[in-house]
């Protein structure tokens, strides 16, 4: 017992020692990013670290920052919000980032945020969504994406101007960005005098929809509305499929809805499917088609609008870093405030409006998936394609 | 006798002094977190190991802990601190509820009832947004920069729970518990009141594992209920802890606290950024492959054969 303890206590602190060990030179500038890289929501993390990464080897092949390359300390979060939190102190006190970026799903986002504005250090969000997030008076934190609240604000035109349904249910995963943007699009159904038959929330990571969506059968509505990750969003597809629900429009709110995964998962489910997004290759942004196409050459898959929000957040923290009197946390923040920049994303200015603080304003589109491509079809004059109704959903599935 | 008391001599003042000699925050960040898994860890044990109920559902008493303290905040306005002191015997209150529902069942059925009342407690957590705020989840300003007062705060729960727990097993409850676990019918015919004394056993757990739980609302400043009602991410560590370590020793969940706590971090960091990135993402796998690993070939767990690993890795004879 006695010659256990005293193994464990030299083992440990060995372990301590060997990781001080390592240190590397200080001739780059070392911002910290936060992403899921494990667990469910890893194929988010991963569009959105290959994205910067390619960002990342633009910005430093021109010469990086001053002289200095920049070094992106990429941490896995494991898309959950306690890890996130000890991983943003890690790259804090052990890595010396000078800022943070990154935050996919909302609650990990949220409780970084809450460990960066405690330590006064800047965070810029590209992705976590929740409206809270800048609603809490925060000064170091700042946020490239709109909030959840405006995901929906382009599918709310479409809706008003040719889908006009009478009435909607509408699907959520239980988690902050689920059930807040789902209260958000309920609220903008009952202004817009659409009859919200039900709001059902679910567990993320099922396997078996079909209790609730068999629920949604029988209410028949005009249009089904979900809130989902990916893989929900396809299982969800594929079942409607099966029990040959029959709305005017099935749609997506963003997340989910529009990565290649759900495509490939949901197969022939996923088509004529529409779904709120952030950004669209054919959008007119100086360099939004040029990183579609390098994207699609370098790695050889599709990218969306969370590859483009991470492409742009890495140029933004190459133009604050480049404009920034000093690395000094007070310093990288006045720097952020003043960003006014464009990027492949479409302009980026913090300002505070609503309730919110350092938020970018940014609009929303919409997609629509036609012969397995994704498809901007809304607003009608950025549109590539004609939007694609009414749909005949039994006849698109193959029935 | 002596030896030991030397060994617990020299581990006090490593303990101690460890924020001293390692400065970096964020190895102080995972001793501390290592010793809250401690105090779950041994709270489990308590139950499980020694009294042979078997809890899949150490998640609830976590988070009502952790929500208690959580919830003085967002609705009284008070400190979080508050729950240090309240959010034990909330967990425990819930604790009752939870005997007098799955103490009519034993073995796997217990374990399967504490199993479904963990995942029925997230659900209302989630869906009961007037009191938990929902999946918003709870946050709070931490009150602290520095980890050292945590670090101490968690120290000295993590000593008075061992230190209560090794009383407790040196007493008369302690020998009614065992012959709980040995044989439930035949302590009942020696006049034990076996319900009775499960129902202490689970209440003593509870009450440490709801402090943990306050503990760590005040210390990570923001719990959801996916967070804190997690059946993987909590009452699985908590029997992974235990088994690791060692089921029915004193210092088996101490130890098995610091291997898994090490073990979950060297692999999400890919062996703190020295290995390639995709060591990370086997590190599911490496916790299975452990687990498996220390099922069959150290059942006791690492204190519990600790005679049988010296013997192989030192390839000295078994002293005694």
């Amino acid at each position: 017992m006695k010659k256990l303890i005293l193994v464990t206590v030299l083992l440990f602190s060995l372990g301590l020692l060997a990781g001080h060990g390592i240190s590397f030179a200080e001739d780059t500038i070392k911002v910290g990013i936060v992403l899921p890289l494990t667990g469910d929501q890893a194929k988010f993390g991963e569009i959105e670290k290959l994205s910067f990464d390619m960002a990342l080897e633009e910005i430093n092949g021109k010469g990086g920052i001053k002289g200095k390359k920049i070094e992106l300390v990429i941490e896995d979060d494991t898309g959950r919000p306690e890890v996130g939190r000890s991983v943003v102190e890690k790259l804090i006190t052990k890595d010396k980032v000078v800022m943070i970026g990154g935050g996919y799903s909302s609650s990990v986002t949220y409780a970084v945020a809450g460990v960066c504005q405690q330590n006064q250090m800047p965070f810029l969000i590209n992705t976590g969504a929740a409206d809270k997030i800048t609603e809490q008076k925060w000064d170091y934190i700042f946020r490239l994406n709109p909030p959840a609240s405006k995901y929906s604000a382009s599918v709310e035109e479409l809706l008003a101007e040719v889908i006009k349904p009478k009435t909607v249910t509408i699907l959520h995963e239980n988690s902050l960005f689920g059930t807040s943007s789902a209260k958000s699009f309920e609220k903008s159904c009952e202004k817009a005098g659409y009859k919200v038959l039900l709001k059902q929330g679910y567990e993320a990571g099922g396997i078996d929809f079909k209790p609730v969506l068999t629920q949604v059968k029988q209410l028949n509505p005009d249009v089904v509305y979900m809130v989902s990750y990916v893989m929900d969003a396809a299982l969800i597809m594929k079942q409607s499929k099966e029990l040959k629900i029959n709305p005017k429009m099935f749609i997506g709110g963003a997340a989910g809805f529009t990565l290649p995964e759900f495509q490939q998962n949901a197969g022939a489910a996923s088509e004529k499917i529409i779904s709120a997004t952030l950004w669209h290759q054919v959008l007119p942004f100086p360099g939004a088609m040029d990183y579609y196409n390098k994207f699609k050459a370098k790695f050889n898959k599709e990218t969306e609008y969370h590859g483009a929000e991470a492409y742009a957040a890495a140029y933004v923290i190459a133009d604050v870093l480049n404009r920034t009197k000093s690395l000094k946390n007070e310093d990288i923040k006045k720097a952020l405030s003043e960003t006014d920049m464009m990027t492949a994303f479409g302009p980026v200015k913090f300002t505070n409006w609503d309730k919110m603080t350092n938020q970018n304003k940014a609009s929303s589109y919409v997609v629509q998936w036609i012969d397995g491509k994704l498809e901007m079809v809304w607003p009608k004059n950025l549109a590539a394609k004609p939007f694609v109704f009414p749909v005949n959903w039994l006849k698109v599935w193959g029935y | 006798m002596k030896s030991k008391n030397i060994t617990l001599i020299i581990l006090g003042i490593f303990f101690l002094l460890f924020p001293f000699i390692i400065k970096s925050e964020y190895y102080q960040h995972l001793v501390i977190i290592a010793l809250m898994w401690v105090v779950i860890g041994s709270s489990w044990n308590l139950l499980a190991g020694y009294t042979g109920q078997v809890s899949f559902g150490h998640a609830i008493f976590f988070g009502v802990g952790a929500y208690t303290a959580g919830i003085f905040v967002t609705k009284l306005e008070i400190s979080a601190w508050w729950g240090m002191l309240f959010g034990g015997f909330a967990a425990m209150l819930i604790a009752l509820f939870v005997g007098w529902v799955c103490f009519r069942l034993r073995g796997p059925y217990f374990a399967l009832a504490t199993l479904a009342g963990s995942e029925i407690i997230r659900l209302v957590a989630t869906n009961w947004e007037s009191l938990t705020d929902g999946m918003v989840g709870i946050l709070i300003i931490q009150s602290f920069r520095s980890k050292l007062p945590y670090y101490y705060i968690v120290l000295g729960l993590a000593a008075a729970c061992i230190y209560a727990i090794h009383l407790l097993m040196k007493s008369k409850w302690g020998y009614y518990f065992v012959s709980i676990r040995e044989d439930q019918d035949a302590a009942e015919s020696l006049g034990i009141n076996t319900t009775l004394y499960k129902n202490i056993s689970l209440l003593i757990s509870a009450f440490f594992a709801g402090s943990a739980g306050a503990f760590y609302m005040n210390y990570m400043a923001f719990i959801d209920p996916h967070v804190v009602f997690s059946l993987h991410y909590i009452s699985i560590m908590a029997i992974l802890v235990g088994i690791v370590g060692g089921v029915a020793t004193i210092m088996g969940p101490a130890v098995g606290a610091f291997v898994m706590v090490g073990v979950q971090e060297t692999f999400r960091s890919a062996f703190f950024g020295v290995a390639p990135r995709w060591i990370s993402e086997a590190h599911a796998l490496v916790f299975g492959l452990l687990v498996i690993f220390v099922i069959m070939f150290m059942a006791n767990g690492i204190v519990g054969d600790w005679g049988k690993i010296k013997r192989v890795l030192l390839g000295t004879r078994p002293s005694a």
